[in-house]
């Protein structure tokens, strides 16, 4: 319902209002951490504190990078968040292909269980994971946490890239296919109308996996391979809290999930209509 | 139909079909199914987390579960901790999608505001509000002291408000799932239903608790169902809440319970034998939900 009225009518203030509250709520802890990363040490711990630096400066970015990690974790980050939208895309994009254009027994049944795994948390599967991996040798390495990411996002990819296929109608693609191969079809009709749902999906996979904290924690303890949330988790546990390099952290990492939000935002609608991301 | 390809052998199209599954399936039964199954296994040993000595000890771990206080207290804790922030991400969330059904300027982007810290990584939401929290130079306390509220700063990461720290931090930080679905069902609620309810003389209240309430239930019931299952076996917002001194037998619920027996005691059966008893207590939630699922679907 969509209803307009005037702005100065005591509805639309209240509405004002509340949108103002709103917008304070979710967005002055984001501009908090901004406006504290651009602040040198000495105004951060300044009392009455100033929302605006009054000295902007990029050393606490600096410190970020010269004395800690940072920058090692951050293309940990993107090596793995990048292989698992890779593996999870090729193993569900012909699977959800399948699911809604064949017809072969206990397809029902698979996507049931598919639905089912969607249901675990972390910390649920990580013990017997962990355990597993241990006997691959696959901990400390990143190979075994891109499995674990896989794992962990394969069914809400299929179940999105499902919803996704079942809005192209069958129609187009059987035209295709009185002129040419199946695999044409697929290719030349099918993929770029699916692109992008398949895009989509791939964007939501880099923001699990991009955004994980448990798996790496539990998986990796090599601090060459640890990726950002465990890295700056660590920063954090460090005697002396500095919070002005923390806060630049923070920003850092965010920064590529703001620049995809952008594209994504109005996917999230679809994404929760096939049962919402997990979180 | 075709078949894939255009030679004079061409497999059966449900083969095709099964093909192309196979290694989605294949993955999710030795990634996810595989490992609960094996869990489940060694929730039955005596079983080190590193070493590969394991001895076999029948329903033991169980039943030290269930005479150990701390598990019990876990169990509270996290039942707390879910129902709070399940009743305070759905109010908010209502009251949020509503207005963000409005037509007012800036609608669009206040949308895709609100949306965001659900996106964000745990750490950074908890480094934020550890931040703005903070006990000698947080924002927060430094308001709350000017306004007179308080005469001396709260401890907020102390055993005393640790708990509701940890409420607050969660609930800026889920309630925005609440948003989406809320959101998403209302934009399909017919303007029909609120002008008949209009002309029968019906304020904003009524038209909310008789028009657009009745069609949130469903959505509402998902949205409960899912969002008890994630908050209860949640691990990192409070596991890095605790991290850096925060008082951490206050929010220990039980995955953070599961995580110390298994990394910390290196006890692997016990930790998964927890892990069991939670899998159980949400299989259930998880089969009343894709029973929900289904009658959707088939309307």
């Amino acid at each position: 319902m969509n209803r307009s009225y005037g702005l100065l009518s005591p509805r639309g203030q209240a509405v004002m209002w509340a949108a103002l509250a709103l917008l304070v709520f979710t967005a002055f802890p984001f501009a908090w951490m901004a406006t504290t990363a651009l602040k040198p040490s000495r105004e951060i711990f300044v009392t009455p504190p100033s929302f605006w630096p009054t000295h902007v400066t990029l050393d606490n970015v600096g410190r970020l990078f010269v004395e800690t990690r940072f920058l090692t974790y951050f293309r940990n980050s993107l090596t793995v968040s990048f292989a698992t939208v890779g593996l999870t895309l090729l193993v569900s994009v012909p699977a959800a292909y399948s699911l809604t254009r064949f017809r072969f027994h206990a397809r029902e049944k698979i996507a049931g269980l598919i639905l089912f795994t969607y249901m675990f948390a972390p910390i649920m599967i990580i013990i017997p994971f962990y355990v597993a991996m241990r006997f691959l040798g696959l901990t400390n390495t990143h190979v075994g946490l891109i499995l674990a990411y896989t794992a962990f996002c394969l069914p809400f990819n299929l179940w999105l890239l499902r919803t996704f296929f079942q809005t192209i109608p069958l129609e187009i693609e059987e035209a295709a296919l009185i002129d040419g191969s199946r695999l044409q079809a697929v290719i030349y009709v099918v993929l770029p109308l699916a692109l992008p749902g398949v895009v989509a999906t791939g964007i939501f996979t880099f923001i699990l996996a991009w955004n994980d904290y448990i798996f790496a924690r539990v998986l990796l303890s090599a601090d060459e391979l640890k990726t950002l949330p465990v890295g700056i988790a660590d920063l954090y546990n460090a005697s002396v809290v500095d919070w002005g390099m923390i806060m630049a952290a923070g920003l850092l990492v965010i920064a590529p999930v703001a620049a995809v939000f952008v594209f994504i935002q109005k996917f999230l609608v679809a994404g929760w209509g096939s049962g919402g991301v997990k979180g | 139909m075709p078949g894939m390809g255009s030679g004079a052998f061409r497999l059966p199209e449900p083969v095709i079909g099964m093909l192309m599954l196979l290694p989605a399936v294949l993955l999710l039964l030795l990634l996810t199914l595989y490992p609960v199954l094996y869990g489940i296994w060694i929730s039955f040993f005596n079983k080190h987390s590193f070493f590969p000595q394991q001895t076999f000890i029948g329903f033991d771990n169980y039943i030290f579960l269930l005479r150990d206080p701390e598990f019990w207290a876990a169990v509270w804790r996290g039942i707390v901790y879910a129902l709070f922030t399940i009743v305070l991400q759905i109010m908010l969330g209502v009251a949020t999608a509503l207005l963000l059904n409005e037509l007012f300027p800036g609608r669009s982007i206040l949308r895709a505001i609100v949306i965001f810290p659900y996106v964000v990584p745990t750490v950074v939401a908890v480094i934020i509000w550890k931040w703005l929290l903070d006990s000698q130079f947080g924002l927060i306390n430094y308001l709350i002291e000017k306004a007179g509220l308080v005469d001396q700063s709260i401890s907020f990461m102390g055993k005393d408000w640790i708990m509701v720290s940890l409420i607050i931090v969660s609930v800026w930080q889920f309630f925005p799932f609440v948003v989406i679905g809320v959101l998403a069902r209302l934009q399909t609620v017919p303007e029909e239903l609120y002008e008949a309810a209009k002309v029968d003389g019906a304020n904003a209240w009524q038209r909310f608790i008789h028009v657009t309430l009745p069609q949130l239930q469903s959505v509402l019931f998902v949205i409960v169902l899912l969002r008890s299952i994630w908050m209860f076996t949640k691990f990192d917002t409070p596991w890095l809440m605790i991290q850096g001194g925060g008082a951490e037998t206050y929010i220990r619920t039980l995955p953070i319970y599961t995580y110390m027996r298994t990394f910390a005691y290196y006890e692997a059966g016990l930790g998964s034998a927890m892990a069991v008893v939670m899998f159980i207590a949400l299989a259930g939630a998880a089969t009343l939900y894709f029973r929900i699922w289904r009658r959707e679907e088939h309307l």
